[in-house]
């Protein structure tokens, strides 16, 4: 039977233009980088106003010094804090505490109590043989209870070697650590120095990269499951099946609805490409070429794939709450490697990592986690053998599929088991 | 137009069609009956070319039906359905660009079908708006989107009104006059005496009886005709039996005896006759009588079966 290109395009069309018309499509557009963005910008602001209140609740320290070589000590804190969420060098504001001493205990705890200081802190007699101290709060938040540790600390060694050294060896002593910057050896087997904010852009670009390419397949793949499920439930295959064959309908679809996924992730990379724009200029970022070619080669391998088994699934099941109880491990296993992300990010050539990059069902977004781990290092064959054992799999299960596609589409009634699916791949119609 | 040879196909090492041979002329509505699971909906499948046959071979205008002969064929099966969400005139173009029509041909041929099926104003409403008598003209539209020569109708009047049956029914006469070949399914007898010349009948994958409906009628009727006249007739030679109908008589005839004798025979005796014509079975008695005595089964082989025909066995 001879294939029509003509034909197939013609539903390809149908599909992505019928599919980009919806309403669904359009929130999902629209709605799911507002909502991610939404959460990441709360999670940091929320981060960062939340050691600000805590530093600016800092007013008073109540301090009882039982050790008594803090009787001269200064009676306020002065501390910085960065107020750019990444860390960047830039705008400090600065926070000024007041420190009360109190005689005992007791009375340190009504002050507490009574909200005349906002924390308290007892130095032990024996401070100078073991640096035992307490510190007291009426209550602080989950995770921004240490707002006050630093200024704190150095408040006690500043105010420990006072008269000891000069004030330079002094803002040493509490900053030891402040200028030394780590090299390590890069990817040309040279040493850099090691910039975790630069690292952390630079990873950024293919981690998202990776996350939109799963989500992309996966999309493609539930438009694909979805249009399948509903032609076979409203009945309107056979009538179809009269005017083109099997094999043009499943290239149609396939071409047309992962046109939608790749629609899809275009517009949020090229809405994320202009946002994000300054920022990326900032950090000098280059996008490469070659990320960006792998890129699209595991877009086009992995929805192959992932599409044809969706395709596989629609055929064979009456619905789509059928269906989507099928999909739903295939869905799994390909976002796999960003729910194990940090196991590739510790170790990116290790064997869970390779593993995942190179079986088909992990290897697209596996493959692009490696390849921004920091630290990563991967050979080419393993690129190479990653591509063409997803590009043979992708192949295979397509032919699958197209011959459970040809038989499915027709049949109703309880879903096939494997053994009967696997005799459909095995025959033809 | 179309000819169907020998077909067989087989599922699970049961043959659900057997040897199967028709042939459908050019312009005529041929009907396709037999009971529920005889096969039809896949010899219907296998003339589509949704299904391949085991062996035989299905010609449409002499060449095997395949990709090349999809434009020609148009399916409106039993159990169908419509996209929910799109317009009925973009279902069409769909449709007809599928069919080989340039977009702007299958819009302008969409609303023609749609304002032949009194549904223009719904043209660009979605599907889903409207009414399933409604959904099931846009189906047929479907079917009828460019002008395909060879039109399989798997139950098409079922759930219409008498107005919309009748509209269906003027549609296909005009498409008959403009030359296409319909293929008719339906369990609806009277529609099959009303509209069609032949059929073919099978039962359990095999066929049951092939040929002219007015002769199946005829040969199922017990050989007899039916008599009007004026008084009870006499028996005259040839006859074995009269039995009142509905203020007529039905003559019973002997196996060898011919109506015309017996016609001669019935005038010379007297009789003042107004009318006499061969009996026929409605179409829905043979089909009855066919399926429930399993008429045509029992030759070893796969053909019709006409009464007087010897048995290998069992009753006939």
């Amino acid at each position: 039977m001879r294939f029509s290109w003509t034909r197939a395009l013609i539903v390809a069309r149908r599909e992505f233009l019928t599919t980009v018309k919806r309403k669904a499509f359009l929130f999902t557009l629209i709605a799911v980088p507002l909502y991610f963005g939404g959460i990441m910008t709360l999670a940091s602001r929320g981060e960062m106003s939340g050691r600000r209140d805590s530093m600016r609740a800092f007013t008073r320290l109540g301090v009882v010094d039982s050790s008594g070589l803090y009787a001269d000590a200064t009676r306020e804190i002065t501390s910085r804090l960065a107020v750019d969420p990444t860390g960047a060098p830039g705008r400090l504001e600065t926070y000024r505490t007041a420190v009360v001493f109190y005689p005992d205990q007791a009375r340190l705890e009504r002050a507490l109590r009574s909200g005349e200081i906002a924390q308290g802190l007892t130095i032990s007699a024996d401070y100078l043989a073991t640096g035992a101290t307490r510190r007291y709060a009426r209550s602080t938040g989950a995770f921004n209870s240490s707002s006050a540790v630093r200024p704190i600390e150095r408040w006690l060694a500043r105010n420990l070697l006072a008269g000891l050294a000069d004030s330079l060896r002094i803002e040493r002593a509490t900053r030891t650590g402040g200028g030394m910057d780590l090299y390590t050896l890069g990817k040309d087997d040279r040493f850099e120095i090691k910039d975790d904010r630069r690292e952390m852009l630079e990873f950024m670009v293919p981690f998202m990269v990776a996350i939109l390419l799963g989500v992309c397949i996966m999309t493609g793949g539930q438009y694909l499951l979805q249009g399948v499920s509903e032609e076979k439930e409203s009945r309107i295959l056979e009538s179809l099946l009269c005017t083109l064959s099997p094999e043009e309908l499943l290239a149609g679809k396939l071409v047309g609805l992962g046109g939608v996924g790749f629609a899809l992730v275009a517009v949020w990379i090229g809405a994320g490409a202009v946002l994000s724009a300054p920022m990326l200029a900032m950090a000098k970022l280059p996008l490469s070429p070659a990320l960006l070619a792998l890129a699209v080669a595991y877009f086009v391998l992995g929805y192959l794939f992932f599409a044809s088994i969706m395709t596989g699934i629609g055929a064979v099941t009456n619905n789509m709450r059928e269906a989507q109880q099928f999909s739903m491990m295939f869905s799994f296993a390909n976002l796999l490697p960003i729910i194990v992300l940090t196991q590739i990010l510790a170790r990116p050539d290790g064997p869970l990592a390779v593993a995942l990059s190179l079986f088909p069902f992990t290897a697209a977004t596996g493959m692009m986690l490696r390849l921004g781990a920091p630290s990563s290092t991967v050979p080419a064959w393993q690129i190479a053998v990653s591509l063409a054992l997803l590009a043979v799999s992708g192949w295979l299960v397509l032919r699958g599929a197209a011959r459970v596609f040809r038989i499915g589409l027709l049949m109703t009634g309880k879903p096939p088991n494997l053994p009967e699916i696997w005799r459909w791949v095995r025959a033809g119609r | 137009m179309l000819e169907v040879r020998d077909i067989v196909k087989t599922f699970d090492d049961r043959a659900v069609v057997n040897r199967v041979s028709f042939e459908v002329r050019p312009g005529e509505i041929f009907a396709l009956l037999g009971p529920n699971g005889a096969g039809k909906t896949t010899l219907i499948r296998m003339i589509t070319d949704i299904l391949k046959p085991d062996s035989g071979e299905i010609v449409l205008d002499g060449s095997r039906v395949g990709a090349d002969s999809r434009r020609q064929i148009a399916y409106l099966p039993e159990e169908r359905g419509l996209y929910r969400r799109v317009s009925p005139i973009d279902v069409l173009v769909y449709y007809g660009e599928l069919k080989g029509l340039s977009a702007h041909a299958a819009r302008s041929a969409g609303l023609a079908l749609l304002e032949r099926m009194e549904l223009a104003e719904w043209a660009t409403k979605q599907v889903q708006t409207l009414s399933k008598g409604m959904q099931q003209k846009v189906q047929f539209c479907t079917v009828l989107i460019g002008e395909p020569r060879l039109l399989i109708l798997d139950e098409p009047f079922t759930g219409l009104d008498p107005l919309n049956t009748q509209l269906f029914e003027e549609i296909l006469a005009e498409r008959r006059a403009a030359g296409s070949t319909v293929l008719l399914s339906t369990h609806q007898m009277n529609k099959v005496e009303e509209l069609c010349d032949r059929a073919l009948m099978i039962n359990r994958g095999h066929m049951v009886l092939y040929g002219s409906v007015r002769e199946f009628r005829r040969q199922y009727a017990d050989h007899a005709v039916i008599l009007r006249c004026d008084r009870r007739p006499d028996t005259v030679a040839g006859v074995r039996g009269i039995e009142p109908l509905d203020g007529d008589w039905k003559l019973m005839l002997e196996l060898s005896a011919s109506p015309q004798a017996v016609l001669g025979a019935l005038v010379s005796s007297g009789l003042s006759i107004e009318s006499f014509a061969i009996a026929s079975l409605p179409l829905e008695d043979v089909f009855v009588r066919v399926v429930r005595e399993g008429l045509g089964l029992d030759h070893g082989r796969s053909g019709p079966a006409f009464p007087g025909e010897p048995a290998s066995g069992g009753a006939r």
